[in-house]
């Protein structure tokens, strides 16, 4: 506990240079801007701003990457609540009470709440992921090969189930496609070429970052230039920076949604508009206040704003415990990490317990950071959101061939990033999403060598896969994930606990 | 995960949508069959005399079992649902004026990657692209069309600038051989 203060103050202490503090600024701003023009999401800033840090020092790297991804989370609000327009697909569900304040005339209160709430679920998260991460890699050093397969299987399984609330089967579809995707290449047990066709550019595998550029960034190119309606800014002149008591009125709410939408995070590549979604619903059943859910209800902005943010620092820690990502956006740290040399999983805290408590650190420095610019540039911001899409898509799109070519310096990859933008765009369109493929992508080898390095161990027996204590939770927790997707089945068992209470209800 | 999941709703799916799973469907189930005849014969190393459980084909294997699967049950399931109109909505929809401005976006966007970039100098096939995109959405494609003068002179002046920055900033600043 004192081990973790001391590496705390020093993560702080780190990034306490004029440098870092530039950093800081720069790219949070970045991050509110990107996350606030509709389009751009965090997801594929990141994924651009991997090639522009590729030459920085790896923690000032990784340092622009988080900011970046905080603020895009963040900005996204400004324009759910100004445009009615979510910003990024994490502030859905901010817009549902977000514009209609601001049709009140309460433009300035919500973009205040919003700001405050942001801040205050990012702080929830990140205490979790300072408290629970460092149990959690303890825990990890017990997972081996069979665990890790399971565990990669869990997260492409349940990323499909819960980021297609109405349809996990295309989930599971989306999450298979990025498994496939994975197969692709040299595969690392036997170092055999596995679909590359004769083509020696495939020899190394689909590279994660153009696959997602291509999939967030001009997959979303696609989609925001097939509409044609543009919005209508709301803005009003009232104060933005929030009474306290309008703050802490609320603070149950908050705790509440900061909790849900850390949990949201720790689960494998279910990101932050799930966290919004979940915490605004759990905030609605219990509020006093029902009836002013979607006609403008403070608390249900906060439940919204505090939940996306809390998922960044949540869906830290099985990104840095387990190197599986807890979302979209995480993956690409991933990526990030790897290319500048840090190896997340369950040996980061013997390797370098140092980065995790400067993760910490970087989340709460561009947590202040955020707060500072959210309450102040709201005329900048405001400016930013007028710039017409069809002049900002052409550069965007130039700057992913850019990204895409920049790593490698090899054509391919620009190939792989259209491809994927195309592929991508047609199965956003028919309703499956992205956040399982880009999982499958990832998890892909891992599922592959640690399903046949098992079964290499045992010779060929497949017993320790359900037999080992961890490895038999996970596979009861993957059989039960499928089965409630069945329709018939969830709605047997329903029928079964409402039976059961109903009887009970009866006989008392 | 960031970005895209769909709002929870309540509402039934479009009928269009439901004979584009059933599309889908049938794609997947191919797809699926194709990746397990490349499974099944991909080379399997008896030479080097590995372990039949841990040839390179097992995983990609299993894997188009499960995607033929869920390819099936996608068919079944939207051949099962009644969706009266559902070819001519999904016709309506591939041929409305959205999928042409995507349509439009993606050729443009192929035109420069695959044809542009690599035979002109990176900033001039930079500068044609983004001069030709800002041309065609806002004086041709926009409802209402915006006066080509003013269109013009944003799309010139947008054109020189993205064209001279990113080349500068990628070759100078990030030492990227641009292609």
């Amino acid at each position: 506990m004192f081990d973790g203060l001391l590496m705390l103050g020093g993560g702080l202490a780190h990034f306490f240079t004029p440098v870092s503090l530039f950093n800081i600024a720069w790219a949070t701003l970045l991050g509110i801007v990107i996350g606030a023009l509709p389009g751009l999401t965090a997801t594929m800033g990141v994924a651009l701003l991997v090639t522009l840090t590729y030459k920085m020092a790896p923690d000032q790297a990784i340092l622009c990457l988080m900011c970046l991804y905080c603020g895009a989370i963040y900005g996204g609000s400004r324009t759910a609540i100004l445009l009615s327009i979510p910003g990024t697909p994490a502030s859905a569900a901010t817009t549902l009470d977000g514009h209609p304040l601001a049709l009140q005339g309460k433009a300035g209160t919500a973009m205040g709440l919003a700001t405050t709430s942001s801040a205050l679920g990012t702080i929830v998260g990140i205490i979790a992921l300072a408290l629970i991460a460092p149990l959690l890699a303890e825990a990890a050093l017990q997972f081996g090969t069979y665990e890790f397969f399971w565990l990669a299987l869990f997260g492409v399984l349940i990323s499909g189930q819960l980021t297609a609330i109405d349809d996990p089967l295309k989930g599971y579809i989306a999450g298979i496609l990025g498994l496939l995707v994975a197969m692709v290449g040299m595969e690392t047990l036997h170092a055999h070429q596995r679909f590359t066709f004769g083509i020696s550019s495939l020899g190394g595998g689909v590279d994660l970052i153009p696959a997602m550029v291509g999939a967030f960034g001009f997959a979303e190119i696609l989609g925001v230039m097939k509409r044609t309606a543009q919005a209508r800014i709301i803005s009003s002149g009232d104060r933005v920076i929030p009474r306290f008591s309008e703050v802490f009125q609320y603070k149950w709410t908050t705790i509440r949604s900061g909790l849900i939408g850390t949990f949201v995070g720790i689960v494998p590549g279910v990101g932050e508009d799930v966290g919004a979604w979940a915490s605004y619903a759990a905030a609605k059943r219990v509020s006093k206040e029902k009836h002013m859910f979607g006609k403008g209800s403070q608390e249900g902005l906060i439940a919204a704003e505090t939940g996306n943010s809390a998922v960044i620092p949540g869906a830290m820690i099985p990104t840095l415990t387990l190197a599986l990502p807890g979302s979209a956006a995480a993956a690409v740290l991933i990526a990030a990490m790897f290319i500048h040399g840090i190896r997340p999983g369950p040996l980061l805290m013997t390797e370098n317990p140092e980065f995790l408590y400067q993760i910490v650190a970087i989340l709460l420095f561009s947590t202040i950071a955020m707060l500072i610019f959210g309450l102040t540039l709201t005329r900048p911001l405001l400016t930013v959101l007028q710039v017409p899409r069809e002049r900002l898509m052409a550069v965007v799109y130039v700057l992913c061939v850019v990204g895409s070519f920049a790593i490698t310096q090899r054509m391919f990859d620009v190939y792989v990033m259209v491809g994927f933008g195309i592929i991508g765009f047609i199965l956003r369109e028919m309703k499956y999403p992205m956040a399982p493929l880009v999982l499958g992508i990832i998890l892909g080898d891992l599922l592959d060598l640690n399903l046949r390095r098992g079964l290499l161990l045992t010779n060929g027996d497949p017993s320790p896969f359900f037999t080992r204590p961890i490895s038999a939770v996970i596979c009861v927790i993957i059989i039960l994930t499928i089965l409630m997707s069945i329709p018939a089945v969830s709605t047997r068992v329903r029928s079964i606990f409402t039976r059961g209470r109903g009887d009970a209800s009866a006989q008392g | 995960m960031t970005t895209d999941t769909p709002a929870p709703s309540e509402t039934a799916p479009e009928p269009g949508m439901i004979k584009a799973d059933l599309l889908a469907g049938l794609f997947f189930i191919l797809l699926g069959l194709a990746v397990f005849y490349g499974a099944w014969t991909m080379d399997r190393l008896e030479v080097r005399r590995i372990h039949p459980m841990t040839v390179p084909g097992l995983v990609p294997g299993m894997l188009a079992i499960a995607l033929t699967l869920c390819g099936t049950i996608l068919s079944f399931r939207s051949l099962r649902t009644p969706a009266s109109g559902g070819w001519q909505q999904l016709s309506g929809a591939v041929l409305s004026s959205a999928a042409a401005r995507a349509a439009t976006v993606m050729l443009l966007a192929l035109i420069y990657t695959l044809g542009l970039v690599g035979t002109l100098p990176f900033w001039a096939a930079t500068g044609l692209f983004v001069f030709a995109f800002i041309m065609v959405f806002e004086c041709w494609l926009s409802e209402p069309r915006k006066p080509w003068r003013k269109s013009l002179l944003w799309a010139s002046g947008l054109a020189v600038v993205t064209a001279t920055v990113v080349t500068l900033v990628f070759e100078r600043a990030f030492l990227v051989r641009l292609p």
